[in-house]
């Protein structure tokens, strides 16, 4: 690791830490009791590592809402969910888990009440962000969208935990509060239903 | 001998065990139509992950990523100014029901106004790094870019990544920019859970499109060079190294 010291003086331009923190703070001595990092708590733990797992949870959003805004907005109530009850995520579990199980859950209730509500699906958004890739990956990620969306919801969930997210079967079984043997079960039928759709249609239905 | 399909399948998931994975891998070279079925597994795996690959590449929208990012370190306030920036500012979080756009956008002006008035009000500086026994280390949006943040993000943040390589400890490094007032950038190298700043430099203003390498300080750019250990990642070896976390 390199130090300060690896760069040596040249010149009156030499700008390293220190001498920037002078030039910036004009030699004020801040107090050393701001500055001490205290042990970070669930709270301070839980939000630090959320930032490097947001990507992947609107990832998993997109399986399950099918619609970029309804994605979104879940990902923005598991992550505010997750921040109230951080202290019950047990630091030698996955993070990941955790929140994709917290996301599952906050699904179910957004169904629940539109259904009350009496409000329809929001209309699906023809394509996903596919990337900037070729047109025939983008084709096939297109038709691999639609075959997903038309899987029921507990396949959809367990394919994109195994095989998109890359859980183990029993983190994923355990993010779905589901027995390992269920989690396989429905992981078997989503891939061969998808297998079959793919088959029928190569190309994207829209 | 047969398998089952769940059980190609979990062999095609890598969830058998040694003694399961010698089996099936032995009736694989004995039965080219289980050899067949085994890569239909795979696949469908690399596939149905290809489809949805893109959304990592997306920027996630501020509204996500102010969720999470640290507090502004105020070292001093003074009690009375920040009661009177409070009274300033609208209630925080107003009583919504979920998922309407336009809470959203009200919660989103809030925090937006709500971060002028703590910037201009409080004038808390924003300390983008920490000193601790180690030395320097970064500290609030800095480091949250640092772990997270992409070079490719050139989002609306304050912070923009430049290059990401290994340094010849083997230590993950990384330079980056602050943009405010008076720019600054740096070389920053992981150890253990923190981002040690190796230097930090005043930088000259971005002018117009000029970016990235253009727009270091030549002490960073000599920093860099003493420390790098072969050539800089490129984009998907960046983006792997940091969804492993830069371990």
């Amino acid at each position: 690791m390199p130090g300060n010291a690896s760069i040596p003086p040249r010149g009156p331009l030499h700008w390293n830490t220190r001498n920037v923190i002078r030039f910036i703070h004009g030699n004020k001595n801040r107090g050393p009791d701001v500055l001490r990092m205290s042990r970070p708590s669930p709270f301070d733990d839980v939000r630090g590592q959320l930032g490097a797992l947001l990507p992947r949870l609107r990832r998993f959003a997109r399986v399950i809402a099918r619609n970029v805004h309804d994605a979104d907005d879940l990902v923005q109530v598991a992550v505010e969910k997750a921040l109230t009850r951080a202290d019950q995520w047990r630091p030698e579990s996955r993070l990941d888990s955790w929140m994709f199980g917290i996301m599952k859950n906050a699904w179910i209730d957004e169904i629940r009440a539109r259904r009350r509500r009496g409000k329809v699906y929001a209309p699906e958004e023809a394509g996903l962000n596919v990337g900037d890739r070729s047109a025939e990956d983008r084709d096939d990620a297109l038709s691999v969208q639609a075959a997903m969306e038309r899987l029921p919801d507990e396949q959809r969930l367990a394919v994109a935990l195994v095989l998109i997210e890359g859980l183990s079967y029993k983190e994923a079984a355990e993010a779905l509060g589901i027995p390992i043997g269920t989690l396989t079960s429905r992981l078997a039928r989503g891939r061969e239903a998808l297998q079959a759709l793919l088959a029928d249609a190569p190309e994207a239905p829209r | 001998m047969r398998f089952s399909d769940e059980m190609l399948m979990a062999y095609a998931d890598g969830e058998l065990d040694l003694v399961a994975r010698a089996e099936i891998e032995a009736a694989i070279a004995a039965d080219p139509e289980m050899a067949r079925a085994v890569q239909r597994h795979q696949a469908l795996r690399g596939r149905v992950q290809a489809a949805y690959q893109g959304v990592l590449d997306e920027p996630v929208p501020a509204q996500l990523s102010s969720l999470v990012l640290p507090p502004v370190s105020a070292p001093v306030v003074d009690l009375a100014a920040r009661r009177a920036a409070q009274a300033a500012a609208p209630p925080a979080i107003p009583e919504r029901k979920r998922w309407e756009m336009p809470q959203w956008t009200a919660l989103a002006a809030a925090v937006t106004l709500g971060l002028f008035v703590g910037v201009f009000l409080l004038r808390a500086p924003e300390a983008p790094y920490v000193e601790s026994d180690a030395g320097l280390v970064a500290h609030g949006e800095l480091a949250y870019a640092l772990t997270g943040q992409l070079a490719s993000d050139a989002g609306a943040g304050e912070v923009h990544i430049g290059i990401s390589f290994r340094d010849r400890g083997g230590a993950w490094c990384r330079t980056f920019r602050l943009q405010r007032d008076a720019p600054l950038a740096g070389l920053a190298c992981r150890a253990g859970d923190e981002w040690r700043l190796q230097v930090l430099a005043a930088a000259a203003p971005e002018e117009g499109e000029l970016r990235g390498a253009a727009a270091m300080p030549m002490a960073v750019l000599r920093a860099v060079d003493a420390a790098i250990d072969g050539e800089p990642l490129d984009a998907a070896a960046e983006a792997a190294a940091r969804d492993a976390g830069w371990q």
